[in-house]
C-alpha cells in the first residue's frame, strides 16, 4: 500500500489533535491517581496522548471492557423473558489518541480470536468504528521487548495513523491503513505533504528507538523449545513467588478470557461479561468440584504456554506482544520475559 | 539499611543445620533496582538473598500458600510484617514452632522514586515484635498520629467524600491483587468470590467494586498493620490506605487505643469481650 505521509510541527500536531477532539467522539489517556487510562475527552488539556509507558493502562478496555452488559432478563414463576440491553456505549464512531504501538498490535492479535469460529459482533463493531492514532515511542523502558517479537514495529499496520516525532519539533503523520488514509485526507488542516527526507528521518528515529532496548529474545527459539517444556520442573520454581492475583491478565492488552455473572434484584437481572484470569484458582473449577489447575505452577504453565505456544499454533502469532505491562503491574515483580527464558533454558532430566 | 551479608549467613546456617525446609527472602530483580520475593529451598541458592531499603513486600503473605504450609520456614520480617505475623499466629494460621523469624529493626523502605514510603514515615513500630534473631538496633515504639490524608478527608463534607470514593471505585478493575497481597486475607474461599451470590456478583462494575472493597476493608478493621502491600499491588494506583487508616483511627479511638498485632497472643479489637465496654457506638 502506498503510505500517505504528512509533515507538521509540534504546534501543528496539537492543533490536529484539538480539531479531532472538537469534531469526533475522542478517547485518550487521562491521568487519575498517577495512572493513565483511556477515557472520553472533550479537550486536549485534560489528556496526554504522549503518556509515559509504564503508567499507561491498555487500550483493550475500549473494545473488551472490564464489564459489559450482555442482556437483561425477568424471571418469574410465569416464565423467563430476555431482552437486549440498552445501546452499547462503545459502539459509536470514535477516534482514540495516544495508543502505544504495542497496544495497537494487541488489538490486531485479539482480532484473530474474536473473529474466529464465533464472531463477537460487539467487538467487531467497536473495532470497525474506531480510528487508532498511535505515537511511536522515543525510548524503551525497563520491561519493553516489543522489537524482539514476531511483528514489524517500524511498519506496523495495526493502527490507522502513526505519529512519529523525529526531533527538533518536527512530526510526521503516516497513514497505515485505508481507513487512516481517508481520515487524514479529511482532517489535513495544518498538515503538509511530507518531502523526500521523511523516509530517512523516520528510519533514523526508529533506529534510535530500537537501540534503546535492554531486553531481547529470539522468539522463534522460545516458540520451538517451549513446546517440549510442558513437564518442565522450572514452572514450579518460577511460579513459587506468585501471589495468584489476576493483575497480569487484567492489564494485558491481549488476555481475553471472561466470565459471565448476574446482578439480580428480586425477579429482574442483568447479565455481565467481565474480565477473568487463568491465574485465578477458580478459573478451571468445574461443577462437581474437580479443578485441573489447583496449584500455581499449572496456572503459570497455562499462561506462558498460551502466550508462546498454543496461540501461535492456532493463529500463527504470539499472544505476547512484549509490552511489559504485566511485569510493571505485578505486585512481586515477576517478569514474563524472565519466566519463559528460564523455562526454555532449564534442562530436563 | 543493608543486612544482605547477615541474612545470607543466617539462611546458610539454617540450611546446613537442617533447621528449615524453605527460606523466604528477597533477591534483586535483575532488571532494575526493584527486588523480587524469593523462596529458597537449597543451601546453594542462599547467595541470591539481599536486604536493603528496597525490600518492600511483606513476606508473611507467603505463609498462606501451599508452598509453605506445614513446612519449617525461615523468613525475614520488618516491623509491620512482624505485626501481621503476630496476628497470623494468634489466628492459628501458622505454627510458631515451624518458623525461624529473622527480625529487622527497620529504618523504613523507599518507593519507586527513592523517597521514604509514607507508611514508614508514620510507622508506630519499626522493630520486629516477634523474632528469633534481631538485626539492627531497635529504636522503640513511636506515638500514634492520625494520618494526614485522613485528617484532610475528615474535614470534607460527606457528599464530597462519597464523590471522591466513587471515583476511586470507578477506577478499580476488580483484579483482587489487593486481597491476594494481604497476608491477613487468608480465607480459602473469600466471600467476594462467591460467583452464585447475588450479594457479591462477579461483574466488574463500580457498585460491585464498592461493595467488595468496603467488605474487605471492614474485615481488616482492627487487624490491618499498614504494610501497604495492597496499595503497592494495585495496578490502578488506588489510594487504598484511606480505607484502612480510617478504620485504624476509629479502632484506636474507641477500643482503648488498640493497635493490631503489637503484642504476641493479643486477641485483637473485635475478639475481646469485656463487661466494662461502654457500647456507645456502632462502627
Amino acid at each position: 500500500m502506498n503510505l500517505t505521509t504528512y509533515s507538521t510541527d509540534s504546534a501543528g500536531l496539537q492543533a490536529f489533535y484539538e480539531a479531532i477532539i472538537n469534531a469526533h467522539e475522542t478517547y485518550a489517556p487521562v491521568e487519575k491517581f498517577g495512572k493513565y487510562d483511556f477515557k472520553k475527552v472533550d479537550s486536549l488539556a485534560g489528556c496526554d496522548p504522549d503518556s509515559p509507558i509504564p503508567q499507561t493502562m491498555s487500550v483493550k478496555s475500549l473494545f473488551f471492557p472490564k464489564s459489559a452488559k450482555v442482556m437483561k432478563y425477568t424471571a418469574t414463576s410465569e416464565g423467563t423473558e430476555l431482552s437486549d440491553t440498552t445501546e452499547d456505549p462503545l459502539a459509536g464512531k470514535r477516534v482514540v489518541l495516544g495508543v502505544k504501538h504495542c497496544d495497537a498490535r494487541g488489538l490486531q492479535v485479539l482480532d484473530a480470536v474474536y473473529k474466529w469460529d464465533y464472531i463477537d459482533t460487539d467487538y467487531e463493531k467497536r473495532r470497525e468504528n474506531t480510528i487508532l492514532i498511535s505515537p511511536r515511542c522515543d525510548q524503551a523502558v525497563t520491561h519493553c521487548f516489543c522489537t524482539s517479537l514476531d511483528y514489524d514495529v517500524e511498519n506496523l499496520d495495526a493502527m490507522d495513523v502513526a505519529v512519529i516525532h523525529v526531533g527538533d519539533g518536527k512530526v510526521y503523520l503516516q497513514a497505515r491503513t485505508e481507513k487512516g488514509k481517508n481520515f487524514l485526507k479529511e482532517n489535513n488542516k495544518g498538515l503538509s505533504a511530507a518531502n523526500g527526507a521523511a523516509k530517512e528521518e523516520m528510519k533514523k528515529q526508529y533506529d534510535k528507538f530500537a537501540g534503546s532496548f535492554r531486553l531481547s529474545m529470539d522468539y522463534k527459539e522460545i516458540n520451538e523449545k517451549m513446546q517440549d517444556k510442558f513437564d518442565s520442573p522450572a514452572f514450579e520454581e518460577v511460579s513459587s513467588n506468585c501471589v495468584s492475583c489476576n493483575t497480569c491478565a487484567f492489564v494485558c492488552p491481549t488476555c481475553h478470557c471472561f466470565k459471565i455473572s448476574d446482578e439480580k434484584i428480586r425477579d429482574k437481572g442483568v447479565r455481565y461479561k467481565s474480565y477473568d484470569s487463568c491465574n485465578n484458582v477458580y478459573f478451571t473449577l468445574m461443577a462437581g468440584g474437580h479443578n485441573p489447575r489447583p496449584v500455581k505452577y499449572r496456572r503459570w504453565r497455562q499462561r506462558s504456554m498460551h502466550k508462546f505456544v498454543y496461540y501461535k499454533e492456532r493463529f500463527g502469532v504470539n499472544l505476547c506482544i512484549g509490552c511489559g505491562k504485566c511485569t510493571i503491574s505485578c505486585p512481586v515483580n515477576i517478569s514474563i520475559f524472565e519466566v519463559v527464558n528460564k523455562v526454555v533454558n532449564t534442562m530436563q532430566e | 539499611m543493608d543486612y544482605t551479608k547477615q541474612i545470607k549467613e543466617i539462611a546458610g546456617k539454617l540450611f546446613s543445620e537442617e533447621k528449615i525446609d524453605v527460606f523466604i527472602g528477597y533477591r534483586n530483580s535483575g532488571f532494575d533496582e526493584n527486588q523480587v520475593p524469593v523462596l529458597i529451598h537449597h543451601y546453594q541458592d542462599v547467595d541470591q538473598l539481599v536486604f536493603t531499603e528496597k525490600s518492600v513486600f511483606n513476606l508473611t503473605n507467603y505463609l498462606k500458600y501451599e508452598h509453605t504450609r506445614n513446612k519449617r520456614v525461615g523468613l525475614v520480617v520488618k516491623g509491620c510484617d512482624s505485626r501481621a505475623l503476630n496476628l497470623m499466629l494468634t489466628e492459628n494460621q501458622v505454627k510458631r514452632e515451624n518458623l525461624y523469624i529473622v527480625g529487622i529493626a527497620c529504618e523504613g523502605v523507599v518507593d519507586e522514586a527513592g523517597q521514604k514510603a509514607q507508611n514508614c514515615l508514620e510507622c508506630v513500630m519499626p522493630d520486629s515484635v516477634v523474632f528469633d534473631e534481631m538485626l539492627g538496633t531497635p529504636s522503640g515504639k513511636r506515638e500514634y498520629q492520625v494520618n494526614a490524608d485522613i485528617r484532610e478527608l475528615d474535614g470534607k463534607e460527606l457528599t464530597e467524600r462519597l464523590t471522591y470514593f466513587e471515583e476511586v471505585f470507578e477506577n478499580c478493575i476488580r483484579c483482587n491483587a489487593c486481597r491476594h497481597s494481604c497476608p491477613l486475607c487468608y480465607c480459602d474461599k473469600c466471600c467476594i468470590d462467591q460467583e452464585t451470590s447475588t450479594l457479591y456478583h462477579g461483574a466488574n462494575t463500580t457498585s460491585s467494586a464498592f461493595h467488595a472493597l468496603m467488605t474487605w476493608s471492614l474485615h481488616l478493621a482492627g487487624r490491618c498493620v499498614d504494610c501497604r502491600n495492597c496499595e503497592k499491588a494495585c495496578p490502578s494506583h488506588l489510594p487504598l490506605h484511606l480505607l484502612h487508616k480510617q478504620n485504624e483511627k476509629v479502632v484506636y479511638e474507641n477500643f482503648q487505643e488498640h493497635q493490631a498485632g503489637m503484642i504476641e497472643g493479643d486477641r485483637g479489637a473485635f475478639y475481646k469481650y469485656s463487661m466494662s465496654d461502654p457500647d456507645d457506638f456502632i462502627m
